[in-house]
């Protein structure tokens, strides 16, 4: 009778948010497509910038030297003589402003160390492209003149290079896709569970609360705490559909779109048939987390609104762990993370994308998300089978 | 029958309901009367078991909303007044039969009982269609239609009437009759005594929480020597304030 009870709950409750407009446009069309747009945008607007950067390099230069020619044979490079320079970096009409004492080019003849300024404008992309440009031509130039001037004292290079390093990357092209992955997906996928949960949460219960529905509900001859089961598991769903769809299209935006991998083969050979059943435990445990937590604030609110404000908290305790641990390298991540809520999952889902998860964090992340999604719901289930909680007044 | 056993419900400081008893027979349409925040909703909602007396107890049909609120539940029909309860995004079939299935009905006596409510409600043009565009009177049929679906044999209808124009109210009033006539105990609240004069021979009088009045109408003309109920009822309440 129980399990008929959630079943009958659940595939209302689930008609009723699909038909829902808001909220399968909130869970599914926003990251489905808004995700792919932004990545779009933003990759082009890089490339742009660079492809700018690289195919034009306005430079004044005051003085004399080789090193001019040396510049000059990159073709993007025009000299131009502007009647104020410093206004025309400033305005952006040049990337860079090369000085060039006078005896320049005997000071080095003379073995001597030469003074070159450069200046330019670290808050232009383009500038700071050519001032790399310029260290760069520096930096061969320099080596060239290092190489003559062991040459004629006899000596030869090795004399002041006594070790030549090459490095090679450890890293597999699996991991190479699951490393960038793992910066970026964690958050968008633990933000998507938060957030994919909220309306339909708020709406179950808050909003059936307004509406005089929950209270006819609790009339019936069935117990709260299955109404309560129906309620999460739809909670879940949506939080669940939000998450895989957040997936897919930042999987597929880094893949096509221009912020994707160029030059490098892209690939999801990272998941193993472990990696991905850590992954789906994972995204169930904290969909039931966020679910239970947004029950709760849904059942505590007194009105559809208070609710909405009450659902920001979660959100906040979803993007708090995902950027504290956006930037660490899951082999860096310490060990009591995986025990702190929701940082465990995203810890753990760091490491999945990663392509190697210790068997010693995924006990500890699962086992320790298990005890708050426990702890969870037995608070949504106390406050929900509270005497009047159900009631509009 | 319903019998209310000297209940009273307390919410922290304020005293909802105290020591309120009365006694509604089988078959019978008693109206419970009462200006709003009279106790009346707490009393009809300690009946439906969605809150528990804080003194006495409510035995519906023998069964005691304190000891079997299972029970209760599964003998009675409750129809709030103002907001039916009806989930606007699903069609007023899906509504009625959401509650029906609820209440254990198997698939084939659900559409026979859907089929006759939407007969006797008048709601075949529009039962198809979604709740959300009905009308004030199109979604009280539903929500009635929902409220009877497993067929109870004790009726609560809280402020029923709210927001109906005259000819649904009146609608309205021919459908509790017929309840009437098929043997169902209905208990009616309300606020306005002309109705509870068309509908009912014996009433529960509530005001401030309290049982003023519990007995036959014609009594309470008798005793005040007129007619006009609305004048009674101020006695009444002036009486017991005096």
């Amino acid at each position: 009778m129980g399990s008929h009870v959630v079943w009958t709950v659940l595939k209302k409750e689930l008609m009723d948010l699909f038909r829902d407009r808001k909220a399968w446009m909130g869970t599914l069309l926003v990251p489905l497509l808004v995700i792919p747009f932004v990545f779009f945008l933003l990759g082009t607007s890089y490339s742009n910038v660079e492809k700018e950067a690289r195919e034009y390099i306005p430079l004044a230069v005051q003085g004399s030297s080789s090193l001019i020619t040396s510049l000059q044979k990159n073709p993007a490079v025009q000299i131009l003589e502007p009647a104020n320079p410093e206004q025309a970096l400033q305005a952006g009409h040049l990337r860079a402003i090369l000085t060039i004492p006078a005896g320049f080019d005997e000071e080095i003849a003379a073995g001597k160390t030469a003074k070159l300024s450069v200046a330019y404008d670290s808050t232009n992309q383009k500038s700071v492209y050519a001032r790399t440009l310029i260290e760069q031509t520096v930096e061969a130039y320099s080596k060239d003149v290092v190489a003559k001037r062991l040459n004629q004292a006899g000596l030869s290079e090795q004399t002041i290079q006594p070790i030549v390093s090459t490095f090679q990357n450890a890293a597999s092209e699996e991991r190479k896709s699951g490393g960038m992955l793992a910066g970026i997906i964690p958050l968008m996928l633990v933000v998507s569970l938060a957030s994919a949960g909220m309306a339909a949460a708020n709406d179950l219960v808050a909003g059936e609360k307004e509406r005089g529905t929950l209270e006819s509900l609790l009339t019936a001859p069935i117990a709260a705490q299955h109404i309560l089961t129906a309620k999460l598991l739809a909670v879940m769903t949506m939080s669940s559909m939000g998450a895989v769809a957040s997936l897919i299209s930042v999987t597929l935006a880094m893949r096509l779109g221009p912020m994707g991998t160029e030059g490098d083969h892209f690939t999801l050979a990272f998941f193993s048939p472990v990696t991905l059943l850590v992954l789906i435990v994972t995204i169930l445990l904290l969909a039931a987390l966020f679910a239970g937590l947004e029950l709760v604030l849904s059942t505590v609110a007194k009105s559809f609104k208070e609710g909405q404000t009450y659902m920001s908290a979660v959100l906040f305790l979803a993007m708090v762990p995902s950027y504290m641990l956006m930037p660490v390298s899951p082999v860096d991540i310490p060990t009591h993370y995986y025990v702190m809520p929701v940082f465990n999952g995203v810890a753990l889902s760091k490491e999945v994308f990663y392509g190697k998860v210790d068997p010693m964090h995924a006990l500890l992340g699962i086992g320790s998300l298990l005890i708050y999604v426990v702890f969870t719901i037995f608070l949504a289930s106390r406050i929900f089978r509270r005497e009047g909680a159900g009631l509009k007044h | 029958m319903i019998e209310v056993k000297d209940v009273s419900k307390r919410f922290k400081e304020i005293a909802a309901v105290q020591h309120v008893s009365f006694r509604v027979e089988a078959g019978e349409v008693y109206g419970l009367l009462g200006e709003n925040g009279a106790g009346k909703t707490t009393t009809m909602r300690m009946m439906a078991t969605v809150l528990t007396p804080t003194e006495g107890d409510i035995e519906i049909s023998g069964f005691s909303v304190r000891q079997q609120p299972l029970e209760v539940r599964r003998r009675i029909g409750i129809l709030f007044g103002g907001d039916v309860g009806l989930y606007s995004r699903l069609t007023a079939r899906e509504n009625i039969a959401y509650f029906g299935r609820l209440y254990g009905l198997e698939q084939a006596r659900l559409e026979e009982r859907i089929h006759s409510l939407s007969r006797m409600l008048e709601m075949d043009d529009f039962i198809d269609r979604r709740v959300g565009a009905f009308s004030r009177g199109m979604k009280q049929k539903v929500a009635i239609a929902r409220t009877l679906v497993h067929d109870p044999d004790v009726i609560l209808l809280d402020e029923p009437t709210t927001g109906l124009d005259v000819t649904a109210a009146t609608i309205f009033r021919r459908m509790v009759r017929k309840l009437q006539e098929e043997g169902k105990t209905i208990l009616f609240s309300s606020h306005n005594m002309g109705e509870i004069n068309k509908l009912c021979k014996r009433v529960a009088l509530m005001h401030k929480g309290k049982l003023r009045f519990a007995g036959g109408l014609d009594t309470l003309r008798e005793q005040f020597g007129t007619e006009d109920l609305d004048d009674i009822f101020m006695a009444v309440v002036e009486g017991s304030e005096g």
